[in-house]
């Protein structure tokens, strides 16, 4: 949930549609198609399920977009030479030699919607004043999806970039725009005599080093936890809280990030380091230099640091067949017999300035909220043959600084500690690839947070806060989704997704009052989608 | 004793000789390289060939993408890739039973099997589902792969009367009766 949510009194309608689309709309980058052109192969050479990752293709993304080895074999269009192989022995007296593919690697995707709500998609209607004209919510709906561009690969010398862009819509990473942006250098450790791959550096515009990726997930709708912010107000009854700490993991960060190790074998850890932005605003005037290019993309001067370390572990019995890319199968390779274990840790500070009094109580000043906050969390993911499970859970703290007045004071001159904002949940998920194109999926998605539910129901009857969509029975929220995907394709796919959603309730915002019992809005989300 | 036996081999040498003849022709209607064998003679077996033919996986292809070989031949599968491979077949001639899946080999490794049914094999790698081969496996050793433009010659045909199938990738079998009289021509038209 996002802190824009705090600003939307009685904005059912909007409300409404706002989290439909979050729920339903898919992330923004996925499979490659660019890829298949360059080694002619197929999609399914990388994924088992577009854009959830095989093990080969977990150990093409490690390699830094490339097969992992005697890449050049396998180039259906030879690269093209920005410098000749010998001219590194020139340098620092020339250009260090690259090489650009010989294919335009860029691919497209498309998708598109249909959504089906339960018949308690209006009974928040019930909050408006008598004689107010609700706004309607359509039982069905088609929506269109995203369009979006993405190109990846590699520069021949161990460099390789990612980028990806919604074209249809606007908003960052999982919420669409452009999503990653980066350029990685990958294999460091061969300048510092440390072993392969177990430094790399990639800097721009990425997703965190999340155990699954929300960027790229394969469901049509995203797990809740990674969406979910920590906001926090004052509403007279719940415990006092000053935090509107609007970032989410599944933000897209800026900044840099050293990592190591692989994901499909092995270790593999992450630390970044990016710009604090728990607002979500960004100061609007270019900056400096470049001159009217580049705006400021963070609210604060901390920078935020997030680790990831995992550890899988190939259970294969034949030693040759675990260390293996693939495991060797009786019937071909296929994917290990894996456990893979990780934990991750995510450290911010908020800043909330406002305006205050100096301690002489008359002084106008500024005071600034600086609220430390955390995220740490484990994940867990085991396969065995096409059957898939894992989960995530997290535990979310936040500082809490309360504003306080000294006697006499004409303004706030302050802050007191107060009861830390916190949150926590996860999901788990089991995916069984019952054949080559059709998952069966289902997920658990939770998230308890108190002052979500204190945020949209509790009774303040000096500011009554409007019961919207999104009010939460109570403060833990469950969502059930079972779904199913086909590749009609191997890049067309169509999914299908059930929510059961969380229980909700609508209260009466002048008295407080239920006007409802629990209930569910029910979603069927439809997804047509094609990469090309 | 000796003396007969000479002129008994040099007679049959000669016998053969003067009976072998040619099939020759050219498959059009396609376009590439196609297959074209003597199908099953009746009464009539032939020893299985003692040469192994060699189908190599490189670069996420099977080289050759065509392979004529005789009924009993024995095939090696070579993986000379960096990455696993798998070969197998879901059928031969589309009988299902005939299927088979030779597993996953590491590179520089070989498999071999030998195809004792006639007809056509399908190669798959079930990693990478764009590789594509086959492997025709003729039923008499009186076959021949045509060159690109489609001619073919067929050496060593004993005259008599034959059926004569054209085979050609995604394009519908041809099988035609020919009477083979020393040089004998036989051309297909195929269509897909």
């Amino acid at each position: 949930m996002n802190s824009k949510w705090r600003s939307l009194p009685f904005a059912t309608v909007l409300a409404v549609v706002s989290m439909l689309v979050v729920l339903s709309l898919p992330p923004s980058a996925s499979a490659i198609p660019a890829f298949s052109r360059r080694y002619g192969t197929s999609c399914t050479t990388c994924h088992s399920d577009f854009p959830k990752l095989n093990d080969f293709g977990k150990a093409f993304k490690d390699a830094g977009f490339k097969f992992p080895k005697d890449d050049e074999s396998f180039l259906k269009a030879p690269p093209v030479l920005l410098g000749a192989p010998a001219q590194a022995e020139l340098w620092p007296h020339t250009v260090y030699p690259g090489s650009i593919p010989g294919l335009l690697p860029v691919g497209l995707r498309y998708n598109t919607y249909y959504q089906q709500v339960s018949a308690n998609r209006n009974n928040f209607n019930l909050a408006l004043p008598a004689g107010t004209v609700g706004n309607f919510i359509p039982k069905s709906d088609f929506q269109p999806g995203y369009f979006s561009i993405f190109t990846a690969g590699n520069f021949g010398t161990g460099i390789s970039w990612w980028v990806d862009d919604d074209i249809s819509v606007a908003g960052a990473n999982a919420n669409g725009a452009l999503g990653d942006a980066y350029l990685k250098f990958n294999d460091l450790s061969r300048f510092l005599k440390l072993p392969k791959d177990s430094l790399n550096l990639r800097a721009g515009q990425f997703e965190l080093d999340l155990p699954f990726s929300q960027a790229r997930t394969w469901n049509l709708s995203g797990w809740d936890i990674f969406s979910e912010a920590n906001v926090g107000i004052q509403n007279g009854l719940g415990p006092q809280q000053f935090v509107n700490n609007g970032s989410a993991l599944e933000d897209a960060a800026n900044g840099i990030e050293f990592s190591g190790g692989h994901i499909y074998q092995g270790y593999h850890y992450s630390v970044a380091v990016f710009d604090q932005n728990t607002t979500g605003l960004t100061i609007s005037p270019p900056n400096v230099a470049p001159q009217n290019a580049v705006a400021f993309n963070s609210d604060a001067n901390f920078k935020d640091l997030y680790g990831r370390f995992v550890y899988r572990f190939n259970l294969e019995k034949d030693p040759v067949s675990r260390d293996d890319v693939q495991a060797a199968g009786a019937m071909g390779p296929r994917d290990h017999t894996f456990l893979a274990l990780g934990a991750f840790y995510l450290y911010g500070r908020t800043a909330q300035p406002l305006s205050g009094v100096l301690a002489d109580g008359i002084t106008p000043t500024v005071l600034t909220a600086r609220e430390p906050f955390y995220r740490i969390g484990g994940d867990v993911n085991f396969n065995y043959r096409t059957f898939n499970v894992f989960g995530v859970y997290l535990a979310a703290h936040d500082h809490n600084l309360l504003p306080v007045t000294a006697p006499g004071a004409a303004g706030v001159t302050g802050f007191t500690p107060g009861a830390a904002a916190t949150f926590s949940g996860g999901f788990a998920e089991a995916d069984y690839l019952a054949l080559p194109w059709a998952m069966t999926i289902m997920r658990w998605d939770q998230v308890k947070s108190s002052a979500d539910r204190i945020n949209f129901i509790q009774y303040d009857p000096t500011a009554p806060p409007g019961s919207s969509f999104f009010s939460p029975y109570s403060a833990t929220r469950n969502r059930f989704t079972p779904g199913e995907q086909f590749l009609i394709h191997a890049n067309i796919k169509t999914s299908i997704e059930y929510q059961i959603m969380p229980k909700q309730i609508v209260y009466n915002p002048a008295t407080g009052l239920p006007l409802t019992g629990p209930f569910r809005t029910n979603a069927l989300i439809v997804g047509l989608e094609f990469a090309y | 004793m000796k003396k007969i036996a000479l002129v008994t081999i040099v007679m049959t040498a000669l016998g053969t000789a003067a009976f072998a003849g040619t099939i020759h022709g050219k498959v059009s209607g396609v376009s590439g390289e196609s297959v074209v064998y003597v199908e099953a003679i009746a009464g009539k077996t032939f020893p299985a060939p003692t040469q192994h033919i060699t189908i190599d996986q490189k670069g996420l292809m099977f080289v050759p993408h065509i392979t004529a070989v005789a009924q009993g031949t024995t095939v090696e599968f070579l993986n000379s890739d960096s990455v696993a491979h798998n070969v197998f077949w879901p059928s031969i001639s589309g009988n299902k039973k005939l299927g088979h899946n030779l597993g996953t080999w590491p590179q520089g490794q070989r498999k071999s099997f030998t195809f004792s049914d006639p007809g056509v094999v399908s190669l798959l790698c079930n990693v990478h589902p764009e590789m594509s081969a086959y492997v025709i496996v003729s039923p008499t050793p009186y076959f021949a792969e045509t060159d690109k433009s489609g001619e073919f010659k067929i050496d060593n045909v004993p005259d008599g009367a034959y059926t004569v199938t054209a085979w050609h990738e995604g394009a519908k079998n041809k099988s035609n009766p020919v009477k083979v009289a020393g040089n004998t021509t036989a051309d297909f038209t195929l269509s897909k």
